[in-house]
Order: C-alpha cells, then sequence, then structure tokens
C-alpha cells in the first residue's frame, strides 16, 4: 500500500484540513451546472382524476440521465429525461470546453412523454454494431428506439424493431445474455401492465408492502441481428419474476465467462439469476443472497475489495421510521454473498436510490456515491397520515383510493446525499459534506462521468421534479489513471460485458464494462482505472464477450481506444 | 352442628389459601412443559406450556417462557394464534392482554420493515388494554417502553414517559426490586426523545444512586449528548430483538 502511506505522510506534512487526513479523502466536487449549460429541471407526470395524487407519488421518478459519445468525437454527451406530458427530454452535447448544448429536438430525440407515456429511463447502446451509439427510452408505456444515423441526427425505429409491448418499465440494461455478439434488453417493470394514466382497476398497488407478488417483474428482449428483438423472457427463465422491479444489473458474479443478473426489487425480495450459457438463466437467490424484505432500489456492480469477485451494491430504506440498511452483497466466490453494509460502513443512505461506484481518488480503490430523498415539500409529514392507514386491520392495499393524498407534505425528503470513500482496508468513511456533494435534493439517477477528459472522475446527479446537477471533479493530489474505450468486433461493438483486469505495483483490479447498471442512470462506457502512484501499467488483460483473451500495453494519464482482435488503436 | 363448626372454618381458611384444582393442574403442564422444552423437545413442551397458560391464563410466568419457547423455535405465529384464541374466553384477562402485545413484538425482528411497524402497533393496541384493565408497574412500563420505540415524527415520546412516570410512582411505593432500575433508564431516554436532556439525567443520576451497579445507567451518563443520542436510538432499532423475557420479575417477586 505505498500509496496509501504517501497520502497520510502528506496530510501530516503538508497540514491538509483535518477532516480531510482523518479520512484519507482528497476527492472534492464543484456544482458546475449552470456553468455547464444545463439549465433544465425535471418535472413529475400530472395525472388527472380521483387517484391522480396517489398515482404522481408512486411514480415520483423518471429522471434518469445517460452518458454516451452519441458523436464519436471522443467527448462524452448526456441524455437526460423528463416525464411531464408534453416535456422534452434533453440531448446535451458536450462542446469539449466544460460546456453543454441541448440538441434533443434537432436530434429528433425530445419527445416521449404524450398522453399515454412517460419516460422513466434511458440507455445508449449500439443495437446494430454500426459503431455508433443508439439510444432506447424506457417509459411507462412502450418504448423508443432511435437508431443513431450519424451526422448528430437519430431516426425512431421503434415500429419495425419488435419492441412494442405496453409495459411499466422503470429500469433497463443492455447486455448481451446469449453472447451472440449482439446486445438484449433487460427491462425492469414496477407495475404490472396496466396503463395508469387510463387507469380502469384502482387495485394496481403492492399487494404487501414486505412482500408483494403484484408487480411488472422484468421482460428480455433478444437481439435477432437483423434490427428486431423478440420477447424471449419465459424461456430464458425469468418469466416467474413477480416482483415490483426497480433496478437491475448485470455482471459475471461466478467468473464463468457469462453475463448474469440481479433484480432490485421494491416491496418485497431481490433476485439472483445465473447464466447457462444457453440462453436462459437458473435463480440461485436462496443460495447466493437469501430472501429480503426490503425495498430494494439500485443495482450496481463492482470490485469494491479488488479480490477478483464482482460485488453488488443494492439501495434500500434508511430513515427514522425504517431501518433497512443497503445491502454490499460482497461475493464470497463460491456462489454466497455476505450483506457486510453495515460492518464496512454504507449502512445508512437515508431513502436510497442510484447508487455508482467510481474511483474518484485514482487510488484503486472504487468509491461510492449515492442518490436519496423521496420527497421534499411542505414542513409536514406524509407519515403522520400514511400510518393509520397502514396499521388498519385488513385494509386493501392494492386499492389506490385507500391511500391518502401526500398534497404538499415531504417524505422522507431533504436528505443529504452520501459519498462513501473506499479507504482500501475494506471499509469505507462518509465524506459528502468534505468532498462539497451533500446536497439535499430529490435524487434520483446518478451518471459517472469524465466530461473534461482529465482523468478525473466527475458525476451527473438526476433528481425528481427538481434541475440535475453537474459535480466536477477538481480533487487535488489525485492518482494516476487510465481510460479505455473497448471496440468489440467478434464480441458486441460496444463490449458490454468485457472484463478488464490491471496489475500495478502489487496492485490487481478488475472491471466489467456494463450496459446501463444503476437506478435511473448510464455512466460512462469508458471503463476508468485509478492506479495510485504506479507509473506503468505492468498488465493488462482483456476478456472479451467472445471469450477472447488478450493483453494489452497502454500509457498512463490517458483514454486508449482498443479494438478486439486489433490492439491498441493510435 | 356447633362441634364441627371449627373443622368446617379451618377447612374453608385452607381451601382459600391453597392452589385451586386448576392451578394445581397447571403448575404441574407447566413442569412437564418446561422439562420438554429444556430436553428441545418442542412439540410436547409448547403443547404442555399452552395447556398450564389456558388453566392459569393471567399467570405472566408460564406465558413468558412460552414465549421464550416460541422465540427459540421461531413459530411466532403459533403464540399469537394461541393468545388470539385464548383471549375471546378470557377478555378481562390483563396479563394475558400483555402477553398478546409481546407475542407481536416477538416477532418483529424476522419481518420485513412495514410488517413491523403493523406489529408494533397491535402489540401498542394490546399493552393498552392490559394497562386499562390493570395499571400494574409491567404494563404501565411495557407500555411507556413500547412508545418510545416509535420515530419522533409520531410524537408518542411524551404518552410513553407518561406510563414510565407512573411506573416510577408505583414502584417508589413497593419493596425496591433490581428490576425496577428499568424504569430510570427507560424514562431518561423519554425525556431525551423530547429533548429534556437536563432532565433525562437527573433521572438517570437518581436511578444510579437507587442502583449503583446498573450498567445501562453508568452507560448513560458517561456518554457525550450526541453519542449518547445515537446510543439510545440504536437501542430502538426494531431489526433487534427485544428481551421480554420476565423471568426477573417472580425471580424476585412482584
Amino acid at each position: 500500500m505505498p500509496y496509501r502511506g504517501a497520502l497520510i505522510l502528506g496530510c501530516l506534512v503538508i497540514s491538509y484540513p483535518v477532516a480531510w487526513c482523518a479520512t484519507g479523502s482528497t476527492v472534492r466536487f464543484e456544482d458546475v451546472t449552470t456553468q455547464a449549460g444545463i439549465n433544465i429541471r425535471h418535472h413529475l407526470r400530472t395525472y388527472h382524476g380521483k387517484s391522480a395524487d396517489v398515482l404522481r407519488m408512486f411514480t415520483g421518478g423518471g429522471a434518469a440521465v445517460a452518458v454516451g459519445d452519441y458523436d464519436n468525437d471522443g467527448y462524452e454527451d448526456l441524455f437526460i429525461t423528463d416525464s411531464e406530458e408534453g416535456q422534452p427530454n434533453h440531448l446535451f452535447h458536450n462542446n469539449h470546453d466544460g460546456t453543454f448544448t441541448d440538441v434533443a429536438t434537432e436530434a429528433g430525440v425530445a419527445g416521449g412523454n404524450d398522453a399515454l407515456n412517460i419516460v422513466s429511463d434511458a440507455i445508449w447502446f449500439d443495437y446494430d454494431n454500426d459503431g455508433r451509439l443508439d439510444l432506447l427510452v424506457a417509459r411507462f408505456g412502450t418504448p423508443l428506439l432511435y437508431h443513431n444515423e450519424g451526422h448528430g441526427r437519430f431516426k425512431d425505429v421503434t415500429a419495425g424493431s419488435g419492441l412494442n409491448e405496453f409495459g411499466n418499465t422503470i429500469a433497463v440494461i443492455a447486455f448481451d445474455f446469449d453472447n451472440d455478439g449482439y446486445l438484449d434488453l433487460l427491462f425492469g417493470n414496477y407495475f404490472q401492465p396496466v396503463n395508469l394514466l387510463d387507469l380502469k382497476n384502482p387495485h394496481v398497488l403492492p399487494n404487501n408492502l414486505d412482500d408483494a407478488t403484484n408487480g411488472g417483474g422484468v421482460t428480455l428482449w433478444r437481439n435477432t441481428g437483423k434490427g428486431t428483438f423478440e420477447e424471449v423472457t419465459a424461456k430464458a427463465g425469468l418469466g416467474k419474476v413477480t416482483g415490483w422491479t426497480l433496478d437491475v444489473g448485470h455482471g459475471d458474479f461466478n467468473n464463468d465467462g457469462l453475463q448474469d443478473i440481479y433484480l432490485a426489487c421494491d416491496f418485497g425480495t431481490d433476485h439472483v439469476f445465473l447464466n447457462n450459457g444457453d440462453g436462459t438463466f437458473r435463480e440461485v437467490t436462496e443460495k447466493a443472497t437469501g430472501w429480503d424484505t426490503k425495498k430494494g432500489m439500485n443495482v450496481d456492480v463492482a470490485d469494491y475489495n479488488n479480490d477478483g469477485w464482482l460485488d453488488i451494491y443494492v439501495t434500500n430504506i434508511y430513515d427514522d421510521y425504517m431501518k433497512e440498511c443497503a445491502m454490499l452483497w460482497q461475493n464470497m466466490g463460491d456462489g454466497t454473498f455476505t450483506d457486510v453494509s453495515a460492518e464496512v460502513g454504507v449502512c445508512d443512505t437515508g431513502w436510497g436510490w442510484a447508487a455508482k461506484f467510481g474511483d474518484f481518488d485514482n487510488d484503486g480503490w472504487q468509491d461510492l456515491f449515492v442518490a436519496n430523498g423521496l420527497r421534499s415539500a411542505g414542513p409536514d409529514n406524509y407519515l403522520t397520515i400514511l400510518l393509520p392507514m397502514i396499521t388498519r386491520p385488513g385494509l386493501d392495499f392494492t386499492d389506490v383510493n385507500n391511500w391518502p393524498d401526500i398534497g404538499n407534505r415531504s417524505w422522507s425528503g431533504f436528505q443529504k446525499k452520501r459519498f462513501f470513500h473506499n479507504r482500501g482496508d475494506g471499509t469505507f468513511s462518509e465524506v459528502a459534506a468534505e468532498a462539497g456533494i451533500n446536497n439535499d435534493r430529490d435524487g434520483r439517477g446518478i451518471g459517472v462521468i469524465d466530461f473534461d477528459n482529465d482523468g478525473r472522475l466527475d458525476l451527473v446527479q438526476t433528481n425528481a421534479d427538481q434541475a440535475p446537477i453537474v459535480y466536477h471533479n477538481v480533487s487535488v493530489n489525485v492518482g494516476n489513471w487510465i481510460e479505455l474505450k473497448l471496440i468489440g468486433t467478434k464480441s458486441n461493438r460496444d463490449g458490454i460485458g468485457a472484463r478488464v483486469q490491471v496489475q500495478t505495483a502489487g496492485l490487481t483490479q478488475i472491471r466489467e464494462l456494463d450496459g446501463g447498471n444503476g437506478y435511473a442512470g448510464e455512466s460512462s462506457r469508458r471503463l476508468h482505472f485509478g492506479i495510485g502512484t504506479a507509473s506503468k501499467i505492468d498488465r493488462l488483460q482483456i476478456r472479451w464477450p467472445s471469450g477472447r483473451n488478450e493483453q494489452f500495453e497502454v500509457p498512463i494519464d490517458s483514454i486508449s481506444s482498443i479494438e478486439e482482435g486489433r490492439g491498441v488503436l493510435r | 352442628m356447633n362441634k364441627w363448626l371449627p373443622w368446617l372454618v379451618s377447612i374453608l381458611v385452607l381451601a382459600a389459601s391453597a392452589p385451586s384444582i386448576g392451578e394445581v393442574a397447571a403448575e404441574a403442564a407447566f413442569r412437564q412443559g418446561m422439562t420438554a422444552v429444556q430436553s428441545n423437545d418442542f412439540a410436547s413442551g409448547l403443547h404442555y406450556l399452552e395447556l398450564a397458560i389456558t388453566d392459569d391464563p393471567d399467570n405472566l410466568r408460564y406465558a413468558s417462557e412460552y414465549r421464550q419457547a416460541i422465540i427459540r423455535r421461531k413459530e411466532f405465529d403459533r403464540s399469537i394464534e394461541f393468545f388470539e384464541k385464548l383471549l375471546i374466553s378470557n377478555p378481562s384477562s390483563a396479563n394475558l392482554h400483555l402477553n398478546y402485545g409481546f407475542a407481536y413484538v416477538d416477532k418483529i425482528p424476522v419481518v420485513g420493515s412495514i410488517t413491523q411497524v403493523i406489529l408494533a402497533n397491535t402489540a401498542l393496541g394490546e399493552f393498552t388494554k392490559a394497562v386499562d384493565l390493570q395499571p400494574t408497574w409491567i404494563a404501565l412500563y411495557t407500555r411507556g417502553e413500547s412508545y418510545l420505540f416509535w420515530p419522533r415524527i409520531f410524537g408518542k415520546a411524551p404518552l410513553g414517559v407518561a406510563d414510565l412516570e407512573r411506573a416510577l410512582v408505583i414502584q417508589q411505593k413497593s419493596t425496591k426490586k433490581s428490576y425496577f432500575a428499568r424504569v430510570y433508564v427507560a424514562l431518561g431516554d423519554g425525556y431525551c426523545k423530547m429533548d429534556l436532556p437536563d432532565k433525562a439525567r437527573s433521572t438517570w443520576q437518581e436511578g444510579l444512586r437507587q442502583f449503583p451497579d446498573n450498567l445501562e445507567l453508568k452507560d448513560r451518563l458517561s456518554l457525550p449528548m450526541d453519542d449518547l443520542l445515537k446510543h439510545i436510538e440504536n437501542g430502538f432499532d426494531p431489526n433487534k430483538r427485544v428481551d421480554t423475557d420476565l423471568r426477573a420479575i417472580w425471580s424476585e417477586g412482584q
């Protein structure tokens, strides 16, 4: 641990602020939202009729961000969603000078919020392997698929794509579950497929608040490679999930080269499925994690302790009235996971939403940023009128008319965000205030992005019914780094599912490129590694989704593009 | 006739002070149940303990031991159903309501967070029935402590403090028992939840004067205010099992 030692010595000699030294953190962010030109805000959908208020509360998300370099200019752009009828989504083109310009209308991707559909999430993915990122917009409704035509223009190709099934989708990821070289889509659906904007039956809410079985489950869409998708949920073994899915995540949990999945469900148990390698999955929840009764909100996957096994972080609800620790599922390497969140210091997230790993100080250990907060409004608390309802014997929770209106009340609002700095010893310190990132907005999605290509990871936080925040990483004395853009050839062009192992000065790290893990946020397509004081990469190995293993040499403190079977592009 | 009168009086006096046939049967069943439970024969043990409680529904000891066995077996729904049924024929047994409430409390750590709220609320309702029927020290202490588990937003701390203050009055008029220290601990916690730290501290100090070896009181008095509040709130974590074993009460006498 030479780098960690150097940091501590630095604290003593240079006299950093005391809190800084106590945590070992050097991470610092600045809110640059306005300077960056991100002058927008999210709007929740307005419902009409008797149950309008409760439905608006129950669908209080939809503020998502997707990071991707759609025009291949070497700078990452942002797609940020809205949810109110008639309100546009935003495509922020990176101007290479720390500012962005909203080009959604010209690009043809602003639409999606109409009378029968509510935008909820979005991801970039190159579904036809043409080298340009396409865009999938998930909705409470039917999804939208935009093909990137080049020159900053997109074409709505939904009608011919087969993606025409109604669903109350709240999360979507792209990954190649069958390793055929084309990216497939996994949708996490919150409600069952009933249109909430045209509600015929009021019995649409959870049938149990700790063990609900009447949610929307998931739907898996296989990319045929011909520009279309076919639904294979049941065939793949995922048809029996009936939970209120809030997020979905993927990764190779058992190091067999196949992409497995974790489903985070509200009002009940999460699910773990392992990939059988034949286009199907098998549920291993009981052995892997056990069943839970929590309010799963987020799935992010990373090897937080650098032991060569991917771990999983799930946010739940932790507040005065509900003590559901977040879950940091440490992968034990034997098919089981152990929740170590309390022991390592990442339990208390408030009402958690998105959480994303990233090495924000480039010390070789991945930190964790968590968005939280449900609803910040007036001084009265919704709980005081919710409690009598919840405790009324025999009450039918599914009936939307049985829930009290929230009106202008707050509910787990004004919560300070959490930034857990990885101390490199298996524990984390919460340093959001010191890092300048402890805002109290109603956070939802997180996009990790290096928008100025300086090797320090920046952040975009979306907020429900509020403006997003762009945080510029201005940390000093950070470590060295590399960023890798992967280009698949036999594998999917995006390289999603590729595993990269980097060895430097006694530290071995792994990353897998994911296709949108984390609630309402897709992060950078570049794999970022902090390497501390190491002056070179001792070994860099990529295991592509195709199964091909290759080794490369890349310079430090720079961004490298690597093509499968060809090498580092110069 | 007159010569029989002294005998008759003696028999009546003896009958009044001796256990009833039902109590004798209950005690026998209790002993049989405890023996079975101690040898891990829970099927027989729980059966006999239920017989004992059925014969003597107001007996705190029987019900408490039964619930501890239930906790070991994790058969929480069994005890809830048992007490619920028994209350139909014994609606005015304060201790039965108390134990019915405890049965819900015993289940709280093993259920989801919303169900915890529902169970806690149901338990509170049973504790209130017990207090209404017989405002004993144990009933008031139990309900008072139960109120303190609720987050501040629900404003139940003053209700808890009121119960605990009544319990304190009762214990001050009674023979001193070591478990009375619990009221000082809980009452101070309640004052803390009402943002009355000075009153909390003086309550704990008084408690420590009465019970100089009590570690919980010592802990509270040794902590700085910020740590103290965290310490207290951590104690009200619904995921941690609350000790509902009433053994201390009969070991020292009520």
